[in-house]
């Protein structure tokens, strides 16, 4: 599967089906195993080569930041909920795509000539905000868009610019795109690729697979923020696209094993992998749950710069995704 | 002695996430008078005295080795570092402090003024003295951590006043704990465990892995005997208190009577403990698993997350006698 | 042992969050006739076990209350209070509570007088630092009886309004205890495949870890928690509140879709109505932490609209009790070993 395949697919947290089953067709000629565990994870073992090494678990999330159909107005309009954290200032004036179906809804907003001064101050909150899909009435909206029906982004995949990707979903899209790469190895110690559900709404696929996965290392694949442009102070950027994947020391789930942490960064420098060192402690993912769950795991966190994370159009350097996988495959291959 | 191995402990650097010259420190202490004494992934240090009974309990007892810090995270091309908290530093108590990273570099956490509110932590900045940014990273790393560098000093007969007395009274308290108990009825296993500060997560890989029958965890506690400070109702110096319940635990009440029991079994005077905030090393005990009956017995604390927190040794030695007798009525 | 009697006596029995003790005594009383085996786990954890030889189906409603602490004797014998689990400060003036001190002792909440305060003070809310408990006692007598850490209870009145309503302390959550207690009844009379526990939990208010706990001892194939949800009063945010006349199944990412749709299946064929809230994130009760037990636990939310949640005249419909029982029960008969394969798909 390649990247554009898997951002198109739509996924909010606790509605990961279509991704899944996309994984699973995928996983299925690569792996020796695929399971799916009761948190909904999918899970595909890869034997090792060599039964002295140890078996490492690598993850990366299904799910994506979306919305929920929470309600409607007698007009027909569609009230929404986000799923995961999405500013509502980020949303304002797009599209979505809504249900099995792709129903498209717009998120509009009151036109600007009929705002006052004051209108165009306040903050648009999620009460604020409703999603139009054109219904005659709330008889209509309702049969079309059931309650709890989830929708996502629609934003066309585009590269663009020089080596640049805009996409939603690219957190965390592109881990699971590596992951699925891995797969086409093999590795001296057992491999786990472990594509968990609901990260965005607290780490909690994360959680079941740490509780099962017979694995002493733990690895996560992520998207990070990158606030690099727009004359930001150099200390609020955390990750540069461009400078390829970002090692995490330390965020607010997780603290990287030390060894681990500088045995990589050696890794990177010997092999000659593009990398930098995320400049912040903000956020936090699903190593924080294959650290403390199962009796405990050594953990670290490999990260693309993703500028304008959770919002419908993300961007990222295609050479930064391929250096995560690099980076992963050399530390698998060192064990 | 009690005071001597505060002291030695108090010296330690360990931040959360960098504990181990805190566990070499123990493992010194502790080397030669136990059964037996391990490292497990999180770089919790287990030890272990077992007990006499047929029927011994296995009771974890829990202090954590790290204190607070502050990790670097970006540097000014002037050659000073941005910092963000590892677990909760307060803004007050951070203002023009010492601080000191491994290495021995030390520094001074400085606080800018700012225009309106008051100051963050991404408002500070530590000066190490470098020039610029490339002298800065030839002296630091990013991700390194500093703390309060270490000051011990005594106030009046009693008391004495250090950072990182959060956690390390507690370890002290253990190591004595493990030390001068002598066929004792039930199995100590006691868990100087690693980042509590951040999330209690070396106690609860700990207590996952060992499944223990009991659990008592070992904090310091707040204070309500300074002017304008009148809640929580405990006093430094009237004696080591019991928790009845704090923000992540209400102790069984089965551990926390027996804890007064012991208490008066051993002519110990205890405070009795309810904390509208915080959390300890008991709670990751107490809901691990399918749930272990656990409790915490805490050292009263003035300023605490500060670099002056101040204990009673009164109160340390109380603790003490209260221990040596749980682990032989329960 | 009917309901209302029962919802009653478990209503007015003390079981604050932490100290559930004589509630869980109550409770496991009240299921013994109708279960195989009824146990109280060193937590206080209620756990009583229907057998059967299908999937293994755990069903729970918290059985802790919130309420007061003493924090503090002050040294003309009035009492500061501190909180166990949510109260809101607002209902405490002029509530009369039990002190579990040596002896249950009866308190007045005080607050100061109006005619002493200024016009700034009395338009705002009085904060719980500034109130106090009234013993009527010295303050000698007041330290022999009663000690920091000593429990409050609010006050318990069972209230009986129109049309089937109710009022009183402790429905959050003990309405659903009764449920289960009601659905464990009209089990006796069913046939069932599953291997069912219904579970009367601890700790719910201080973070859900009873049912925490329950779900890792227990490991159950489904979870059906059961709590309290708002009922619709003047002035509630958009999309917050029901009406009272009938169970809410919650849908969002917490919760399991196929188990839901199974239960919604069993509603519709035996014509009892369930609304929908949709919840997209944290449900904020016991469901979320069963839900991530072991491996991950399927779970579903089944609430019972309350109005005035968290005070002492929370209302509620009794019929909708009634018909909630009469859900679980019809639930548990239905579920199927061939649910499994439907899970993932």
């Amino acid at each position: 599967m390649d990247l554009k395949q898997l951002t198109d697919l739509h996924g909010p947290s606790g509605n990961e089906r279509a991704v899944r089953r996309a994984i699973v067709e995928a996983a299925k000629p690569l792996a020796d195993e695929v399971k799916i565990d009761r948190s909904g994870n999918v899970i595909c073992l890869k034997k090792g080569t060599n039964p002295d090494k140890p078996a490492v678990m690598v993850a990366a999330h299904m799910d994506e930041v979306g919305f929920i159909i929470a309600g409607y107005t007698e007009e027909g309009l569609l009230r929404f909920r986000p799923v995961g954290g999405i500013d509502p200032r980020v949303i304002v004036s797009k599209w979505v795509a809504i249900g099995d179906d792709n129903i498209p809804g717009v998120i509009g907003a009151l036109a600007i000539h009929l705002q006052s001064a004051d209108d165009r101050k306040r903050v648009l909150k999620y009460n604020d905000l409703y999603i139009d899909i054109g219904a005659k009435d709330q008889k209509e909206a309702e049969k079309l868009c059931p309650l709890g029906t989830y929708a996502a982004f629609d934003t066309p995949y585009a590269e663009f610019g020089d080596g640049f990707v805009c996409a939603k979903a690219l957190d965390d899209r592109v881990g699971c795109y590596n992951l699925l790469r891995l797969l086409e190895d093999r590795y001296p110690g057992d491999l786990y690729c472990c594509f968990v559900t609901q990260e965005e709404i607290g780490l909690r696929g994360s959680q079941g697979a740490a509780y099962h996965v017979p694995a002493g290392i733990g690895i996560a694949l992520e998207g990070t923020a990158a606030g690099d442009l727009g004359d930001v102070k150099e200390q609020f950027h955390i990750t540069r696209p461009g400078q390829g994947v970002a090692v995490s020391f330390m965020d607010r789930a997780s603290i990287a094993d030390r060894e681990l942490y500088r045995q990589v960064l050696a890794l990177a420098e010997g092999a000659g992998i593009r990398h930098q060192i995320k400049q912040g402690v903000t956020g936090g993912n699903d190593a924080g749950s294959l650290q403390v769950g199962g009796g405990g795991r050594k953990t670290i966190v490999f990260s693309v710069p993703c500028r304008y994370i959770h919002s419908g159009a993300s961007v990222a350097k295609l050479s930064d995704i391929d250096d995560q996988l690099a980076l992963t495959r050399e530390y698998l291959n060192n064990l | 002695m009690l005071r001597d191995t505060l002291k030695t402990l108090l010296s330690a650097w360990g931040p959360s996430g960098g504990e181990h010259g805190v566990a070499d420190t123990i493992k010194e202490l502790l080397g030669g008078h136990v059964d037996s004494m391990r490292t497990d992934v999180m770089g919790n240090l287990i030890v272990e005295k077992y007990g006499t009974d047929d029927n011994a309990k296995r009771i974890m007892i829990s202090a954590h080795m790290d204190q607070i810090g502050l990790v670097v995270t970006s540097v000014e091309k002037e050659g000073y570092l941005r910092v963000h908290n590892v677990g909760g530093i307060g803004m007050k108590a951070s203002e023009y402090r010492r601080v000191v990273f491994e290495n021995g570099v030390e520094g001074v956490l400085v606080s800018q003024p700012v225009q309106q509110g008051e100051a963050k932590l991404k408002d500070m900045f530590i000066d190490i003295g470098a020039q610029d940014r490339e002298e800065a990273l030839s002296m630091v790393q990013l991700g390194d951590v500093a703390v309060y560098a270490p000051e011990i000093f005594s106030l009046g007969k009693h008391r004495v006043s250090a950072p990182g007395m959060d956690d390390r009274c507690a370890c002290a308290l253990l190591v004595e704990l493990l030390l001068y108990a002598e066929d004792q009825k039930n199995t100590i296993v006691g868990v100087f465990s690693t980042q509590e500060e951040v999330g209690l997560r070396g106690a609860k890989v700990a207590a996952y892995a060992l499944e223990p029958d009991l659990g008592i965890g070992l904090d310091v506690t707040a204070w309500g005997d300074t002017p304008e400070t009148k809640l929580p109702d405990i006093k430094l110096g009237a004696g080591p208190a019991v928790k009845i319940m704090d923000s992540s635990m209400i102790a069984t009440p089965m551990v926390r009577d027996a804890l007064f029991d012991a208490a008066e079994a051993a002519g110990v005077a205890v405070q009795r403990e309810v904390l509208p905030f915080g959390g300890t090393d008991g709670a990751a005990i107490q809901h691990a698993r399918g749930g272990i009956p656990s409790g915490t017995l805490s050292i009263p604390c003035r300023y605490v997350h500060s670099a002056c927190e101040t204990i009673d040794m009164r109160d340390m030695e109380g603790a003490l006698k209260v221990l040596l007798q749980f682990v032989n009525i329960v | 042992m009917h309901i209302e009697e029962f919802l009653r006596g478990a209503t007015a029995t003390p079981g604050l969050t932490g100290s559930e003790m004589a509630v869980a005594e109550y409770v496991a009383a009240a299921f013994r006739p109708y279960a195989d085996e009824v146990k109280i786990d060193r937590l206080n954890n209620v756990v009583a076990h229907i057998k059967g030889d299908g999937p293994k189906v755990m069903f729970c409603a918290h059985l802790d209350e919130i309420g007061l602490m003493v924090v503090k004797i002050e040294d003309d014998g009035s009492l500061r209070m501190g909180n166990v689990g949510g109260v809101d400060p607002r209902i405490l003036p002029g509530m009369r509570l039990t002190v579990y001190g040596r002896e249950p002792l009866l308190g007045i909440v005080g607050a100061k007088a109006p005619h002493l305060q200024t016009e700034e003070e009395s338009q705002k809310n009085y904060k719980r630092e500034d109130l106090h408990i009234d013993l009527g006692l010295p303050v000698e007598r007041v330290r022999e009886l009663v000690q920091v850490g000593d429990l409050v209870m609010l006050e318990a009145r069972f209230t009986k309004l129109q049309n089937g309503h109710v009022a009183t302390k402790t429905a959050d959550d003990r309405a659903c205890v009764a449920m289960l207690l009601k659905a464990m009844q009209l089990l006796q009379g069913m046939r069932h495949k599953a291997d069912l526990y219904f579970v009367a939990t601890c700790q719910e208010e201080i973070g859900s870890y009873g049912a925490a706990m329950s779900g890792f001892n227990i490991e159950p194939d489904y979870a059906v928690a059961l709590d309290v949800c708002h009922g619709t009063t003047p002035g509630a945010p958009p999309l917050s509140t029901h009406k009272l006349g009938a169970l809410v199944a919650s849908m969002g990412p917490f919760i399991h879709p196929v188990v839901r749709a199974k239960l919604m299946d069993v509603a519709k064929a035996h014509n009892i109505e369930v609304q929908t809230a949709v919840v997209p994130g944290r449900t904020s009760t016991d469901a979320d932490d069963i839900n991530i037990q072991r491996g991950g636990i399927p779970t579903i939310l089944l609430e019972l609209p309350l109005k005035y949640m968290h005070t002492t005249v929370e209302m509620l419909d009794m019929h909708t009790l009634e018909e909630g029982a009469r859900l679980l029960s019809h639930f548990a008969a239905a579920v199927d070993a061939s649910w499994e394969e439907e899970l993932w798909t």
